[in-house]
């Protein structure tokens, strides 16, 4: 290579142009000939990344340090089976289910608790029912008579005081 | 994934792993530690393996996030130690040259440590490492035009320093 290639490439490379294999070319460049003064420092940079990847662990012990560490590890689990998984992930919703109903009930009775029902049934038999039922409308309608008469004394008195009003009104 | 196969594949990467917790963490112990930790993670993710598509670029992402974590937890400055770090090797030198090289790399280490994270992990991968832009954006997890941009600053910032200190000797 001579020094306009030299220049062209560096310019190149400054410039974040060169591919990787040119970058090689100019990591050999350096690595092999003397280079100019002006260069010196630049060639110093080649230098420090070619002895930068020249860096190893340098530890002969340390593939048997990792090995070992690796082997005292625990296994990987062993993927479950079908079985297993079926029967996990049914019970897994299966619980979730659980949650539901009980949360539903547990809703429900309070519910009940704070708004009275309209309707208990208290008797099975029908005609039981029917009799009962009689019995009750009996007795309304008892006392119903009951107070019509009773009304119908206050009617008299409220008739009797009219006419007075009028006969006053009359005379004079 | 077996343990041979382990082994055989992911082991290996060891070294680029450890460059990159080094470059982070500054700290030969700490970068060893963090590709252990790394390791451990992939072989107890392994079930996961199969469906990562680039496996390299996985193990280097963990390798970051462990190391940021490390960093973070210990929450101190990772410029200090990283100068102290670098023991960079000669063999083969005049003690004259070794002391020259030795400045020299000295400086590139400090000049590259002080530039922002993300320009350092990009000039990283790309100037050490050797990856394609694509191979850069799946690590770290960049879009190409991010991964672009903080390469040309990352070379320019070390570029011109480099300059002053050819001019300057500073």
């Amino acid at each position: 290579m001579d020094s306009n290639n030299l220049n062209e490439l560096l310019n190149k490379y400054w410039a974040c142009e060169t591919s990787l294999e040119e970058e090689q070319q100019l990591h050999e460049y350096f690595r092999t000939n003397a280079v100019p003064e002006h260069l010196k420092e630049t060639a110093a940079l080649f230098h420090y990344f070619d002895e930068n990847k020249k860096k190893s662990v340098g530890d002969a012990a340390f593939d048997e340090v990792v090995l070992s560490k690796v082997k005292a590890e625990a296994p990987a689990k062993a993927p479950k089976g079908k079985m297993v998984r079926l029967v996990y992930n049914s019970m897994r919703i299966a619980a979730g289910l659980a949650v539901v109903v009980a949360a539903v009930y547990f809703i429900r009775t309070e519910i009940r608790k704070t708004t009275p029902q309209a309707m208990v049934d208290t008797y099975d038999d029908p005609k039981l029912a029917f009799e009962e039922t009689k019995k009750a409308l009996l007795m309304i309608s008892k006392s119903f008579g009951r107070a019509e008469t009773e009304a119908k004394k206050i009617d008299l008195f409220n008739k009797a005081t009219e006419e007075v009003k009028q006969k006053e009104t009359n005379e004079l | 994934m077996n343990l041979e196969a382990f082994e055989n594949r992911v082991l290996p990467a060891k070294n680029k792993l450890y460059r990159f917790a080094l470059r982070f963490l500054g700290n030969e112990e700490e970068a060893k530690d963090v590709v252990q930790e790394v390791f451990i993670r992939v072989w107890n993710g392994r079930e996961q393996m199969n469906e990562v598509q680039n496996w390299e670029a996985w193990c280097m992402r963990i390798t970051r996030n462990l190391s940021l974590d490390r960093i973070r937890s210990m929450n101190r400055k990772q410029t200090q130690p990283m100068e102290e770090a670098y023991q960079v090797r000669h063999h083969d030198l005049t003690p004259h040259e070794k002391t020259e090289q030795h400045e020299s790399m000295q400086r590139i280490n400090v000049l590259i440590a002080s530039l922002p994270e993300k320009q350092r992990q990009v000039i990283h991968l790309r100037d050490v490492e050797g990856y394609s832009y694509n191979e850069i954006c799946e690590t770290l997890e960049l879009d190409m035009n991010q991964v672009k941009v903080s390469l040309f600053r990352a070379r320019n910032a070390v570029r011109e320093k480099l300059v002053k200190i050819n001019a300057y000797g500073l």
